[in-house]
């Protein structure tokens, strides 16, 4: 089996949300400079007949290479990927993308917590997981589980967001995530990402 | 929720082939990892206990073997796949006197069930044969039964019409017991029977073989052994059809087929 080019130096940065989500995922695309020191792994839930292909919807936001990735593609510093609709989308400990059709979690697929558990499994470094505006509780446990494995880990103050629950209980499940609040929200984002 | 290690999986693993002779070393171990993930939560146990538990050996492994390897399926999942299998290849083959049809990994029969749908829609069913295989035979009898639940119904109906299907998917079952049963003269042309995609051999030559979202649970080495028994198994100018987010890439068989459509994975073989 390959290993991915830049044997040792792969990070990931983790971003899931739901309901709310999706400007605020569009923004942080438009944020982000060429090259990216990292890769970018988006989790939005969808329904299972979406059909926006969204590397097409912000390509005009980005130069970074976008991709809905294919079972088994190694995951690349400098790029950008997302979630597929109707399967998890997992990370393997030997770098690749892996897919899965089993239970959805929160009534999703992909679930922000079959991506977030499978990188805290990975033994992949996260640089940082950040989770946004949602409706279910969908991503608490997979932000736990990073956060105890020592990965910085960031929600959205539930009260600045569309809808609260989702980072509320990520909050109610583990006390200690650094809450992203007291000033605009996409400068702190941007200095997450440097 | 309980989680589990890799390096607990792998213990695991070991444990399950010496109680049991199952093999799970060819699974690829991001989506196991989840499943026994699962396993310990819904049983309410941690690993030291699953393991002590196992020692058991009989109808306890046996049923976590079931749990791991079970798979999730719908009738007519991915409605833009069946409607190009019916323009694009039900077209191809309808000239052929007689056809045969694998559904490889066939879980409940839910994609069997679709396939003889849409052949007695396209007038050949009749002349068709699916063979629909799976390693498990609890999802083969449940398969056979042909007995969904009407939550699971609902779906598949929206899924039929979106697909293009010709009637209402309730002209194909009937309901007693609050549980929907598809029509017997579906079951005429369908054999469903154990086949075990990581060990058993050919067994027939095939038109069209149906094998999606099955080999994403296999490792990168295994696949490759799988691909080439679906390769051997179709005949020249055959269809195999794949997942949505899989693709031949990584297979060694790359060169041996064409691409029908790749958004939807469906290849001829041409070589």
């Amino acid at each position: 089996m390959s290993m991915a080019k830049d044997n040792g130096s792969l990070n990931l940065v983790l971003i899931g949300g739901s309901s709310g989500s999706f400007a605020i995922f569009e923004e942080i695309i438009r944020l982000v400079r060429n090259p990216l020191s990292f890769a970018l792994i988006f989790v939005l839930h969808r329904g299972k007949s979406s059909t926006a292909v969204l590397p097409e919807i912000f390509k005009n936001k980005t130069n970074v290479a976008m991709s809905e990735p294919y079972h088994l593609d190694l995951i690349e510093t400098n790029s950008i990927y997302f979630a597929y609709p109707d399967y998890h989308l997992l990370i393997g400990p030997d770098r690749r993308f892996y897919y899965d059709c089993t239970d959805k979690d929160f009534f999703s697929r992909p679930s922000i917590d079959a991506t977030f558990i499978s990188a805290a499994a990975s033994g992949i470094s996260v640089k940082a997981a950040m989770l946004f505006s949602g409706s279910s509780a969908d991503g608490a446990l997979g932000m736990k589980t990073l956060a105890e494995k020592g990965f910085p880990t960031y929600v959205q103050n539930p009260a600045e967001a569309e809808s609260p629950r989702m980072p509320e209980q990520a909050i109610l499940a583990y006390e200690k995530h650094r809450v992203m609040t007291g000033g605009n929200l996409f400068s702190i984002i941007n200095d997450i990402l440097q | 929720m309980v989680l589990m290690e890799y390096s607990e999986l792998e213990m695991l693993i070991v444990r399950i082939r010496k109680i049991s002779g199952f093999d799970f070393s060819g699974y690829a171990r991001p989506s196991l990892l989840r499943r026994a993930s699962r396993y310990l939560t819904t049983h309410k146990m941690d690993f030291p206990q699953l393991l002590a538990y196992i020692e058991q050996g009989g109808n306890v492994v046996y049923g976590l073997i079931q749990e791991l390897t079970v798979n999730y399926s719908e009738m007519f999942r991915d409605a833009d796949f069946f409607m190009k299998v019916k323009a694009e290849v039900f077209t191809y083959l309808e000239s052929y006197p007689t056809l045969r049809f694998w559904v490889a990994g066939c879980a409940s029969g839910e994609e069997a069930y679709s396939l003889a749908i849409f052949l007695k829609e396209a007038g050949f069913l009749n002349r068709s044969l699916i063979y629909a295989t799976d390693l498990s035979n609890k999802a083969l009898t449940a398969a056979r039964e042909g007995i969904f639940t009407l939550g699971n119904v609902r779906t598949f109906s929206e899924n039929y019409l979106a697909a293009g299907g010709k009637h209402s998917l309730s002209d194909y079952y009937h309901v007693a017991y609050n549980k929907a049963a598809m029509l017997p003269e579906l079951r005429r042309n369908i054999v469903f029977s154990m086949h075990d995609l990581t060990g058993d051999g050919v067994f027939n030559e095939f038109q069209f073989v149906s094998c999606r979202n099955v080999m994403i649970y296999f490792t990168l080495e295994l696949r490759q052994k799988v691909f080439r028994l679906l390769y051997d198994s179709l005949s020249m100018l055959g269809f195999l059809c794949l997942g949505k987010r899989e693709t031949l890439r990584y297979s060694g068989l790359e060169e041996n087929f064409k691409v029908i459509d790749s958004t939807l994975n469906i290849y001829q073989k041409i070589r």
